[in-house]
């Protein structure tokens, strides 16, 4: 009787698998729901509904200019629904993202190869920003759209009370910093200001994110090219080596204050510290500027240039490009939508949102000009960081298990103070080699 | 409460049950306690009071800020305080101008299609299994409580081509609230829970009302439910709180912005740029009101006693 | 298993009898939910954890190299440690102190129904803004709340995120307070169960409290703690929110758990495959010990 038992429970569990997996089966595969009309292209962008809105009406412009149909989507989750239509192999016909996402999106097959002569006015893209979208095969696979270059927000009220210059070294700025911490430069009579801001956690990459911009001021390097069109790890570097143990003893191991408390668990998210009239500096992107106009006031506070390391005062610069959908076969309208994005009239309905946020910062149009469209000089602090002093991560290759890795380290580095930076950063370069190595990359 | 011995078979209708027992409260209040607290003035009364103040303090004062934060122009993030510096709708205001009520509209009609769906389903399945015996009873359970064991980030890209083209029937549930409510109606939980509910109400009512004729149905809708309140009251709120906070779902079965939840409304709020702290707080306590009163709607089911006492043994 | 309705005559019966069948008409919108909305897209899941997942130009079948490359990963290793004592940590702690709290807040007064409702309010706050709400209370200046307290007994502000000693065990304190109301409330209809004429009876015969909570309560709460401890063994080891809203995994990996490992590999890594594979390594301990805990309720049950 149990055996018999046994067997018949067996037998269900089976079947009950086999439905399982039989119905896994059938259930993909099929439900592709695409536009077939030549004359519409759905596109996709990574937005809130706020910024949605933005796109709504340069999208508008261009089918008022050319008939064209957009089927617009603004999508949260962007990469989850990207597979899920990938899974259907009916992708999207246009899309726009960060530049970061090119590497990967191109080795999963999901891009197109854009032709820059293609697109009407590609000449008025300069070469360096059209240099970030070629492929690991040397075809370009994206249209630059907007782009952002970090620089440095000063406390100005602060700095002036302590009667400091702006900061033009990495000295000057941790002099700055000290000062800000403890000379108490809101008056308050309290110890409860701090020197700079840091988002220091390792999650989502954000403390390589942060610490790129000083590892390019400090000479050093992520990975690099290689003649022969690989790529080799470089974090073991002299350059790295002095970089991070610079940020290690003065700004996570230093005086108290220096930098915020907690910044190795913070995030962008979280290291409000500069809003909140706390903190007297803060190397971040442009898009923050609307937010601190707001809280502290756009007379307190400055746009700089980063102060310069031994090796130059070159930051971290990223963006968003166009990408074309594989197998899609609607060339034509798609580069014309392309084209409208990054015309001048395109740029300009982006970068003034109205009532909304812009979605493009910095413009690729080299014939506009931030602080113009925008009618504020800050801006154009942040253009010619971007055009002078910029060093955006290889998009080539897929980068993010390299930042992953290079975050996880920096913050392991950064979080214990007795720590060896050397052996650390070697540890690092194998672990890098080895991402490069699972890409087919590592020459 | 001292259980007046009703037969529930006789007196179906549960509110009855319980205003009685709350009207004829004759013996003392320390028997309605495990711990026998007293409500007179006294020592246990004294500590009881103590104890709840300590409670209070931990789980409930630091909402003061997230309140207190709501109501100050600039909150800041990074420094507390339980009273508003200067209070202000204003952040109320602009969480309106970002469309927090069209999404909170949106997670109430989800909120309450999903949780009757979920309830009638759980108390279904549980009767069944609880109730009843057939073969292949443990696996169905183990069945069930496997629903909630893979993270459901692993089997968002799935779930998604489900909900574009559900299988044999082929319909595209997206951009419906079908599509959030269907994948919410089998919780392993509030069937586990109200199973183990169930399993523990004596078996001699229900034979005396098969003995009468009642059918299965009359029997579940009248005999039992009545009998297992508190855990239905446990899973309507658990079930409200867990489909009130899905995030990934309700966007994988968007088509369109418009069709975002007030979870989803908050985590937006959150990266915004423009809305400070104040906002997203704001928000906050805009989200976690439904939950409360849908807590203190179903209180009284909670903790009020049914008529056991009558019938175990 | 204490209920039985159908007679052993019935169970004979090799027909399917109206009898038979009415389980599994009670069963089939849960069962048929459940298989499509669940089971479809989990088989899958399982499924895609044997390939390596490219959804557009076709996934590679890499029969068990995943779950290797999964378990040989001295990241995913390192975080089974983190993982097992928050998990039990969390859960253990929680189904304490929402006992306690069961007990010192059962009853029917208004007041009570008051202070229940603002002690049920962790359970109801979205889960990223009790992360933001935590970081302040630990924020490490005499400015953060626990801090300020610690200061008035003379001791000085504690890194409590930011130290990797201490990050884990700080997270499984907000998980504690996060669970424990929830315990509370399932607890709460458990004591509601709990005849009361046995108080009355145990008063007479003048038992200790003690006794009185072992003999009477315990035995008769004896669901809502079978309850409470499955679903400690269902969520114990998948923790994933708390950390990911509060620490993110660090600092230098002190609060890296299972979860946040295969977040990584799936979502910055963009390897559903490996990300798969791990989560149905979770998947099978879990069951494991669902299955385990149940198996020794059942035992204590017949005792």
């Amino acid at each position: 009787m149990g055996h018999r038992r046994r067997r018949r429970r067996l037998v269900a569990t089976l079947a009950v698998t086999g439905l399982m997996f039989g119905t896994a089966a059938c259930g993909s595969g099929s439900g592709s729901a695409g536009s077939s009309d030549p004359n519409t292209l759905e596109v996709w962008t990574r937005s809130n509904p706020d910024d949605a809105a933005t796109y709504e009406r340069v999208f508008a412009a261009f089918t008022k200019k050319t008939g064209i149909r957009i089927d617009y989507q603004p999508i949260i989750n962007f990469d989850q629904q990207l597979q899920s239509r990938a899974s259907t192999k009916d992708l999207p016909d246009v899309m726009i993202n960060d530049t970061a996402l090119m590497g990967s999106y191109q080795s999963q097959g999901l891009l197109k190869p854009i032709d820059p002569d293609g697109i009407a006015g590609h000449d008025q893209i300069d070469a360096k920003t059209w240099a970030s979208t070629v492929g690991i095969d040397g075809k370009h696979y994206g249209i630059p759209y907007s782009r952002q270059a970090m620089t440095l927000m000063v406390r100005k009220d602060w700095r002036e009370k302590l009667g400091l210059p702006q900061p033009k070294t990495w000295q000057d700025m941790l002099t700055l910093a000290k000062a800000f911490a403890t000379r108490d430069p809101d008056g308050d009579g309290k110890k409860d200001t701090y020197g700079m801001v840091v988002p220091g956690s390792a999650q989502n990459g954000y403390a390589a994110w942060w610490g790129a911009s000083y590892l390019w001021q400090g000479g050093a390097r992520i990975v690099e090219r290689t003649s022969d069109g690989g790529y080799k790890p470089v974090m073991d570097s002299p350059a790295a080596v002095r970089t991070v143990t610079w940020l290690k003893d003065n700004l996570f191991c230093g005086d108290n204050g220096v930098i915020q408390p907690g910044a190795l668990t913070a995030i962008t998210g979280t290291a409000t510290n500069f809003q909140d009239g706390n903190a007297g500096m803060y190397l971040t992107g442009p898009y923050n500027m609307t937010t601190f106009d707001q809280t502290i006031g756009k007379d307190k506070y400055e746009v700089l240039p980063a102060p310069a390391g031994p090796a130059g005062n070159e930051v971290l610069a990223d963006g968003e490009n166009v990408y074309f959908g594989a197998r899609t076969g609607k060339t034509e309208q798609e580069q014309a939508l392309g084209a409208f994005l990054v015309s001048p009239e395109g740029q300009r309905l982006a970068m003034t949102g109205g009532e909304h946020q812009p979605v493009v910062r910095i413009p690729v149009n080299t014939t506009l000009d931030a602080a113009k469209v925008r009618n504020d000089p800050r801006w154009g602090v942040v253009q010619k960081a971007y055009e002078n002093d910029s060093v955006v991560f290889p998009n080539a290759p897929d980068f993010a298990p390299v930042k992953q890795d290079t975050a996880d380290a920096l913050n392991a580095l950064f979080t214990y103070c007795g720590s060896d930076v050397r052996s650390g950063l070697k540890e690092l370069n194998d672990t890098l080699a080895g991402d490069l190595k699972d890409q087919d990359l590592l020459k | 409460m001292t259980a007046p011995a009703i037969d529930p078979i006789r007196t179906p209708v549960p509110t009855t049950v319980d205003k009685a027992t709350q009207e004829r409260r004759t013996t003392p209040a320390r028997f309605d306690t495990a711990l026998g607290w007293n409500d007179r003035p006294g020592v246990s009364w004294a500590l009881r009071i103590l104890l709840c103040a300590i409670a209070l303090g931990i789980f409930a004062a630091p909402f003061l800020t997230i309140v207190s934060g709501a109501f100050t122009t600039h909150a800041s993030g990074s420094s507390l305080s339980f009273l508003p510096h200067d209070s202000t709708l204003q952040n109320f205001k602009v969480a309106g101008e970002r469309g927090i009520w069209d999404y909170f509209t949106n997670s109430l009609v989800i909120a309450g299609g999903a949780l009757l769906l979920q309830l009638a389903v759980s108390v279904l399945a549980a009767y069944a299994l609880a109730r009843h015996r057939f073969r292949g009873q443990a696996l169905i359970l183990t069945l069930f409580m496997l629903t909630m064991m893979l993270p459901e980030e692993v089997i968002a890209i799935p779930l998604s081509l489900v909900l574009g083209h559900v299988p044999v029937v082929g319909v595209d549930l997206k951009g419906t609230a079908w599509g959030v409510i269907l994948p919410l109606g089998a919780w392993g939980f509030s069937v586990m829970l109200l199973t183990e509910f169930m399993k523990d109400i004596p078996t001699e009512i229900e034979e005396a009302a098969r003995l009468d004729g009642v059918g299965e149905f009359r029997m579940l809708w009248q005999v039992v439910l009545p009998l297992c309140k508190p855990a239905l009251g446990v899973a309507g709120v658990l079930g409200f709180v867990m489909i009130w906070d899905q995030y990934l779902l309700p966007l994988i079965a968007a088509k369109d912005p418009t069709d975002y939840t007030v979870t989803v409304a908050l985590s937006i709020l959150r990266t915004d740029p423009e809305v400070g702290s104040g906002v997203v707080l704001a928000g906050a306590v805009i989200a976690l009101v439904p939950s409360l009163i849908v807590y203190l709607l179903l209180q009284r089911s909670l903790v009020a006693g049914i008529a056991a006492g009558a019938t175990k043994g | 298993m204490t209920a039985t309705v159908t007679t052993p005559g019935a169970r004979r019966t090799r027909v399917l009898s109206k009898k038979a069948l009415l389980p599994w008409v009670f069963l089939a919108p849960g069962l048929l939910l459940a298989l499509v909305f669940k089971f479809l897209p989990m088989g899958k899941g399982v499924w895609l954890s044997f390939f390596k997942v490219r959804p557009f130009l076709g996934d590679q079948w890499v029969g068990l190299d995943n779950y290797t490359r999964v378990l040989t990963d001295h990241r995913f290793l390192d975080a089974i440690g983190h993982t097992l004592l928050l998990g039990i940590g969390q859960s253990l702690g929680a189904i304490a102190v929402g006992f306690l709290l069961a007990l010192l807040l059962e009853g029917q007064a208004r007041t009570l129904k008051i202070v229940r409702t603002a002690v049920f309010l962790p359970v109801v706050t979205a889960t990223a803004v009790v992360g933001e709400l935590w970081r302040l209370l630990y924020y490490p200046t005499s400015d953060g709340l626990i801090n300020h307290a610690l200061g008035f007994l003379g001791l000085g502000p504690v890194q409590y995120l930011d130290n990797p000693n201490t990050a884990l065990w700080a997270t499984m304190v907000m998980s504690v307070w996060m669970l424990a109301p929830y315990n509370m409330v399932i607890i709460l209809a458990g004591l509601a169960g709990v005849d009361r004429t046995l108080y009355e009876a145990a008063a007479m015969d003048g038992v200790s409290l003690w006794q009185r909570l072992r003999y009477i309560t315990l035995p008769a709460i004896r669901p809502a703690l079978g309850i409470v401890l499955t679903l400690a063994a269902i969520r114990g080891l998948r923790v994933f929110t708390e950390v990911y809203v509060l620490t993110g995994g660090g600092p230098a990996g002190s609060t890296e758990v299972w979860m946040t490992r295969a977040y990584t590999l799936g979502f910055t890594r963009n390897d559903i495959g490996g990300a798969s594979a791990a989560s149905v390594v979770l998947l099978c301990v879990t069951l494991l010990l669902t299955v385990t805990v149940n198996y020794f309720r059942k035992r204590g049950d017949v005792r």
